[in-house]
């Protein structure tokens, strides 16, 4: 155990001394002119309202898209991508910055392995999250999939264990290869709704939202095609099948969440141990002891002297 | 024009069994077929008769949502089974039979067998119930192609279908992916992107059944591609095909057919194969043994040392 928390102290060092290292945002300029202005003018939103850094958790199941979504956002090819491998077995911050705003993107192993949630996963993520404030939190999936079930379930409760349930007032839901020809019978925008219905009502009850939190806070979706067959428009913008210009699409959501009023989620030794069990119930002890005291143990000494003197004396005593 | 002809023995088993499902009734989707395909259809029909097959049972297995149903819709040309994008699909295994030029076709269609990362026992237990008495030719255990993961999942999944039917099931396996027309990930062509899918799966499937490697050398499981949207592309003779030319419904079947006629015997599914080795026959010959070595090297040294005991003990001044 202390080789690990060495290792993983040495870990969070190194990426604190990385995140001084901040790189400029160079991968803006692999994007097409006019999606470089949109996104250059959501950074200035967001330094307008005094918001100069923002930081992104990325999470999912494996084999989504999380990587490839990290890469597409950021525009280059930051965190290694493999169609058939497992992804890395721990968490990467990616770090830009861009006139005076940084951009932090984290992104994390999938939280699922052979049907069930893997608990290891999801401890290296939350000792690499210590002490980090998270603004927006990127649920992803894929769109292209056919059914929701408990694991989805799990995964989401699995989260909110982790980070409590406020992370969901600050998450997208974000859905993967989006550039898809739907089944037979169903257009495009009847599956998309459909499906974001099904994965949205698995979150809420994840998540244990009550209906007027679903209200408040309804978790927005984004569409991505990571692929680079992706169609793209005359201004050579990667566009989704409904026309919508998607990277700038995404960045807009993020902004959106990104300025709620709410502050982001500090993550803190405190939420990551969750509530201590011990707590529980710590009011009722004094009270008990002297329900004890009143109600059990005075009586029953008061029927033990009782038992004695009326205890008849034997003739040898 | 419909023709439904009662065979003897299909009416007997319908009294005996009114759980059988529909009857075998003309296999009219066959027309709805482009002539090409047909035509290959036929011949391999044809082929099956010369074997003096006259009949084909084909079991349908997998997860849920990979497109079982559909592919099962594809290959009979009629929708003969529901299919519904988002719910779950048939909660209970459903069998379609079809008749052609005394040909009888039965395809078993399942419920998926994994429900929230777990395999579902029970279904698996309705699947087993339903194929009691009825004789397997080929089992198509389906998945999607357009996966990127293969997990300890899908092992679970082999393992419980070996436990459930045994190993011999998996000599007529063939592996069939569906939403074969994708588009591969970058760096990929749609030939890397298929063997690599394949390989990663089939090796799963070989580690869950559990094969010596001599087995998986002399039968290695085919792989099958299959896309059962309508946006399907075509080839000049209307027939629907996959990225790479081929026409897959007369592709399918052929492997079927291979599959179906090949050394392997059909696997009938009676109570013995279904409740698996009886696990009070196992080491059955050691009891005697057993009993043999307590009787000398135990039983009669324990009496000689009591007798011993009794020799050696001084008597008491009361005796």
């Amino acid at each position: 155990m202390r080789l690990q928390e060495l290792i993983s102290f040495g870990n969070n060092w190194e990426v604190s001394m990385a995140s001084q290292f901040i790189r400029e945002w160079s991968g803006i300029q692999q994007f097409p002119l006019a999606t470089q202005d949109k996104l250059l003018e959501l950074l200035g939103r967001l330094k307008e309202k005094k918001k100069d850094r923002l930081m992104i958790l990325v999470m999912g199941k494996g084999g989504v898209g999380k990587s490839s979504t990290v890469n597409s956002i950021i525009g280059e090819r930051e965190v290694t991508v493999s169609a058939f491998q497992s992804e890395a077995p721990r968490p990467t911050m990616v770090s830009w910055e861009r006139s005076g705003f940084t951009l932090n993107v984290i992104d994390t192993p999938g939280i699922v392995e052979g049907g069930y949630i893997n608990s290891q996963a999801l401890d290296i993520i939350k000792r690499f999250l210590l002490n980090k404030t998270i603004d927006v939190l990127l649920y992803v999936d894929r769109l292209h999939a056919y059914r929701v079930d408990s694991l989805d379930g799990k995964i989401v409760k699995a989260i909110s264990n982790s980070f409590g349930q406020e992370i969901w007032h600050r998450a997208i839901l974000v859905l993967t290869h989006a550039q898809l020809s739907p089944p037979d019978c169903l257009s495009y925008d009847e599956f998309l709704a459909r499906r974001s219905e099904a994965l949205l009502k698995v979150v809420h009850h994840g998540a244990r939202f009550k209906k007027k939190d679903i209200q408040k806070f309804s978790i927005l979706v984004g569409l991505v095609e990571n692929s680079s067959r992706c169609n793209k428009n005359e201004k050579d913008e990667k566009i989704l099948p409904n026309g919508t210009a998607w990277i700038p699409s995404i960045v807009e959501t993020i902004t959106k969440v990104a300025l709620t009023e709410s502050t982001g989620i500090m993550v803190d030794q405190k939420l990551i141990d969750g509530p201590n069990p011990n707590d529980r119930g710590k009011l009722f002890i004094p009270l008990i002891l002297a329900f004890q005291y009143f109600f059990v143990l005075q009586p029953l000494q008061r029927s033990i002297k009782n038992d004695v003197k009326n205890e008849v004396n034997s003739k040898w005593e | 024009m419909l023709t439904v002809r009662f065979r003897r023995s299909t009416l007997g088993r319908m009294r005996l069994s009114p759980k059988l499902g529909s009857m075998a009734r003309e296999w009219t989707g066959i027309q709805q077929f482009p002539l090409a395909t047909q035509t290959k259809l036929l011949e391999l029909l044809g082929k099956l008769k010369e074997k003096e097959r006259d009949s084909l049972t084909i079991l349908v297995m997998g997860k849920g949502g990979v497109g079982k149903s559909s592919t099962v819709n594809s290959i009979l040309g009629e929708r003969a089974v529901a299919v519904s994008a988002f719910q779950s699909d048939v909660p209970r295994p459903v069998m379609v039979s079809r008749e052609r030029s005394g040909f009888t076709l039965n395809i078993i269609d399942t419920p998926g067998i994994v429900e929230g990362g777990y395999v579902n026992d029970q279904a698996l237990d309705l699947i087993k119930r339903f194929l009691l008495n009825k004789t397997i030719d080929v089992l198509l255990y389906v998945d999607r192609l357009d996966a990127y993961r293969v997990d300890n999942l899908d092992r679970q999944i082999v393992k419980a279908i070996t436990e459930s039917f045994g190993k011999e099931m998996w000599h007529k396996g063939v592996v069939v992916l569906t939403h074969a027309q994708l588009t591969p990930p970058d760096c990929l062509s749609y030939d890397e992107f298929f063997a690599r899918r394949s390989e990663a799966l089939l090796k799963v499937v070989n580690s869950g059944v559990r094969f010596k490697k001599r087995e998986i050398k002399g039968h290695s499981i085919p792989v099958v591609l299959v896309e059962n949207s309508s946006r399907c592309n075509k080839n000049d003779s209307d027939e629907k095909i996959l990225p790479n030319g081929t026409a897959w419904i007369p592709s399918i079947v052929e492997t079927i057919t291979k599959v179906a006629t090949n050394e392997s015997k059909s696997i009938l599914v009676d109570q013995k194969l279904i409740d698996g080795p009886n696990a009070n026959d196992r080491g059955k010959l050691f009891i005697p043994l057993i009993l043999a070595f307590q009787y000398f090297f135990v039983v009669k040294r324990v009496q000689n040392w009591i007798a011993d005991d009794i020799k050696k003990e001084p008597k008491s001044p009361w005796e």
